[in-house]
């Protein structure tokens, strides 16, 4: 529909002089600088974000060109569009991160611990539905929405008590199998435990949509979206108090950078562990049950793109950080909404392309710092 | 028992088990129980068709899983591309006998020569990226591969499959479309391919890969070239693959992208890991474990038709319990508890030799 000539020839011009500059500046100026690898790093920070910024102002041009009128209207709304994925990817990816964090793993559960609080929490609307149907839909939803979320919290604490502790393998790459296997064994189990799900879980709210002022432009938001949010704004800035301020936080940072002498000085990383296992699934829940009324109903594979998705945002802005995967969130649902104005049904595709090539010139992500290894 | 006295009998004994000792001896009954099926229905014994899909079905997994474990149990590479690549051979060969009518054996090279290029890349990728973080990437990449088997309509069919109605070509008059022909045809190439296996696993190859799964550090400093042997493990990989996907195509003559997603990558996977990532026997049995069992067994039953959940379940609850309490997979357990009969056999024979003889002392 759009007519995008000479979109993917400027892309491919323009990285290729990025590359050719960086190249030419790393041979002739890295001399004169004394920290020579903080020197590269920023560099390279420098270039990819460049690289990033045209290619939003090229894909700001193609709009202008067909729609010269509204081009700023359209692309603002078009992000704004993203809200509601934006913080259900945030909360899924912060879940990711933390257990990177504390159990060294990655896990693939995630969506499906998530998925099955979002079951329950179908199941707890199902039971409002029938027996208190003066009820309104917020008050419904948010009940729901707790429920779901303590139970995916229980859940978590089970899966790292019962489970993963006990494993006899406990390399990294064997949790990550658990966690495979975990995923299989709830694909099974939900429909059998929870059957068939009737009602769909509603959106938390049906009031007409909220207008407001951006840089001028008239721009509306779902109050669905408004109350998502909030909700994760909420949500993210307790985690991360939580992590700088108390005792746990400092735990956590005292674990991730290494479990053994964290244990030893009086750390006790069991609780730190399964606290971060049930707070991820707490987490993901809550965007479970965000995410679930653009879905129309509560599916097993309701969360199987998101956390696809997370799993690229935590790899785009590093599983080091918790700020980085954050700025990934927001990058990966813009990007993928604003290039399937461009190249319609291709727009995962090149997104994760993207992030391919990101992260091959940065193994460590956008916002990774590189950590030496002892042999 | 018969008891050996005479020279002539000796000598066949020897013989004989010189044929039971050769490595090569148990994949020939694998192969040969494989073939059992097919053979009972040649001789006409009513053997349902769903059964004898069920072992076709397996002996591709296997081939796949084998190739998968080159990768996991001796490389030490978590790798989720594996659905991706085996899809690519599906639709390479789905498209070349369809729209172009080639022999079998040009898709072969066509795929293998695309196995090779793309081996090639994901091995460069694995040199900057390790450990979860590949299995990430790769993940990614198999993302990407669905969305091109979705989207890339005039090559795949899109989201609708791509039926392969067309007759496969050998040569240019011989014709090789029967199920059962097809089905001999996947039995030797699955004999050949552990053949080959067991070849590389016991070459220098296989002990630099091994060698750089334990410590890439160690390895280096011993003169194994991380870059050959890393690229070397994922084009082997993914010609395995990919060939998987060739037969699988002419076996099931379907291919759907939905077949082709993070699913069927943990599922090769549990397979490698619940048999036992180094051994071949290992990834047979953890192969039978998870689609053999399934698809053999269980599909025969109205109550597991009905609940296919059940089955993917136990396949997870199958993982799980492996790596929490057998972390070499199913074949250690096997091999334990057959040299445990053993002894306990040893120490009885010895105790009713005494009995029956009197003790030395």
């Amino acid at each position: 529909m759009f007519d995008t000539t000479g979109f993917w020839k400027d892309i491919f011009i323009f990285i290729l002089v990025l590359v050719v500059v960086y190249i030419l500046l790393k041979t002739f100026t890295l001399k004169y600088f004394k920290n020579k690898d903080r020197a590269k790093t920023i560099g390279l920070n420098i270039f990819l974000v460049l690289g990033i910024l045209y290619l939003f102002y090229r894909i700001y041009r193609v709009i202008y060109d067909n729609f010269p009128d509204f081009a700023t209207m359209f692309m603002m709304t078009n992000i704004v569009n993203q809200a509601l994925q934006v913080s259900v990817l945030a909360l899924a990816t912060t879940g990711i991160v933390l257990i990177f964090k504390t159990s060294a793993t990655t896990n693939f559960a995630q969506g499906m611990i998530a998925t099955f609080g979002a079951f329950f929490s179908a199941k707890m609307i199902q039971y409002f539905a029938l027996n208190y149907t003066d009820m309104t839909v917020t008050t419904m939803v948010f009940l729901a929405m707790i429920g779901g979320a303590i139970t995916a919290f229980l859940f978590g604490v089970f899966v790292d008590a019962v489970i993963i502790r006990n494993s006899k393998d406990k390399s990294p790459i064997g949790k990550q199998m658990i966690t495979m296997g975990l995923v299989l064994v709830l694909a099974g189990a939900m429909p059998l435990i929870f059957g068939k799900i009737l009602l769909p879980i509603p959106k938390m709210s049906y009031e007409p949509n909220i207008a407001f002022k951006l840089f001028g432009i008239d721009l509306f938001i779902t109050v669905h979206a408004y109350y998502a949010l909030i909700i994760t704004v909420v949500l993210l800035v307790i985690l991360f108090s939580m992590l700088r301020f108390t005792k746990w936080g400092l735990g956590v940072r005292a674990t991730a950078s290494n479990e053994l002498v964290a244990g030893m000085m009086g750390v006790n990383t069991k609780v730190i562990t399964s606290m971060s296992w049930a707070i991820a699934g707490l987490l993901g829940a809550v965007a479970a049950v965000m995410l679930t009324p653009n879905a129309t109903n509560v599916t097993v594979a309701l969360m199987t793109p998101t956390q696809v998705n997370a799993f690229m945002a935590a790899i785009l802005g590093s599983f080091s950080s918790f700020l980085g995967p954050l700025v990934a969130t927001i990058l990966i649902p813009v990007l993928t909404g604003l290039l399937s104005l461009i190249v319609p049904l291709w727009q995962n595709a090149v997104v994760y392309l993207i992030i391919l090539a990101v992260v091959l010139v940065k193994p460590m992500g956008l916002f990774g710092k590189k950590i030496a290894k002892k042999v | 028992m018969m008891i050996c006295r005479t020279e002539v009998c000796k000598d066949r004994k020897a013989r004989f088990k010189q044929i039971t000792n050769h490595p090569y001896f148990g994949f020939f009954i694998i192969t040969f129980l494989m073939l059992i099926v097919q053979l009972l229905r040649v001789t006409g014994v009513p053997v349902s068709n769903t059964l004898i899909r069920a072992f076709g079905i397996t002996m591709i997994y296997i081939i796949i899983a084998l190739g998968f474990s080159i990768l996991l149990g001796y490389a030490g590479l978590a790798s989720l591309g594996t659905a991706g690549f085996v899809g690519i051979g599906t639709y390479i060969l789905g498209y070349f006998t369809k729209n172009l009518e080639a022999s079998i054996f040009i898709v072969i090279l066509v795929s293998i020569l695309g196995a090779i290029v793309i081996g090639l890349i994901v091995g460069f990728i694995s040199l900057r990226i390790e450990g979860m973080y590949l299995a990430i990437i790769t993940l990614g990449l198999s993302e990407i591969l669905n969305e091109v088997f979705k989207n890339a309509v005039s090559i795949t069919n899109g989201t609708n499959g791509l039926g392969l109605d067309s007759q496969l070509i050998i040569f240019k008059n011989l014709i090789f479309i029967n199920h059962n022909t097809i089905f001999i045809f996947t039995a030797i190439i699955m004999f050949v391919m552990m053949i080959l296996t067991l070849n590389l696993i016991k070459s220098p190859t296989g002990r630099a890969l091994l060698a750089m799964r334990n410590s890439t550090s160690a390895a280096q400093a011993m003169g194994v070239s991380i870059l050959k042997y890393r690229l070397m493990a994922f084009i082997v990989s993914t010609v395995y693959a990919m060939l998987g996907g060739v037969i699988y195509m002419s076996y099931i003559s379907f291919s759907i992208p939905t077949t082709w997603s993070l699913a069927f990558s943990l599922n090769i996977l549990a397979a490698v890991i619940v048999g036992g990532s180094q051994s071949i026997y290992g990834i047979v049995l953890g192969t039978f474990m998870i689609f053999g069992l399934n698809l053999g067994v269980f599909q025969q039953f109205d109550f597991f038709k009905e609940n296919p959940a059940i089955s993917v379940m136990f396949n997870g609850l199958l993982i799980i319990l492996v790596i929490m309490f057998y972390p070499g997979g199913l074949i250690r357990l096997v091999t334990t508890t057959y040299y445990k009969l053993k002894n306990a056999l040893a120490k009885l024979k010895m105790k009713w030799r005494n009995y029956r003889y009197g003790s030395d002392n």
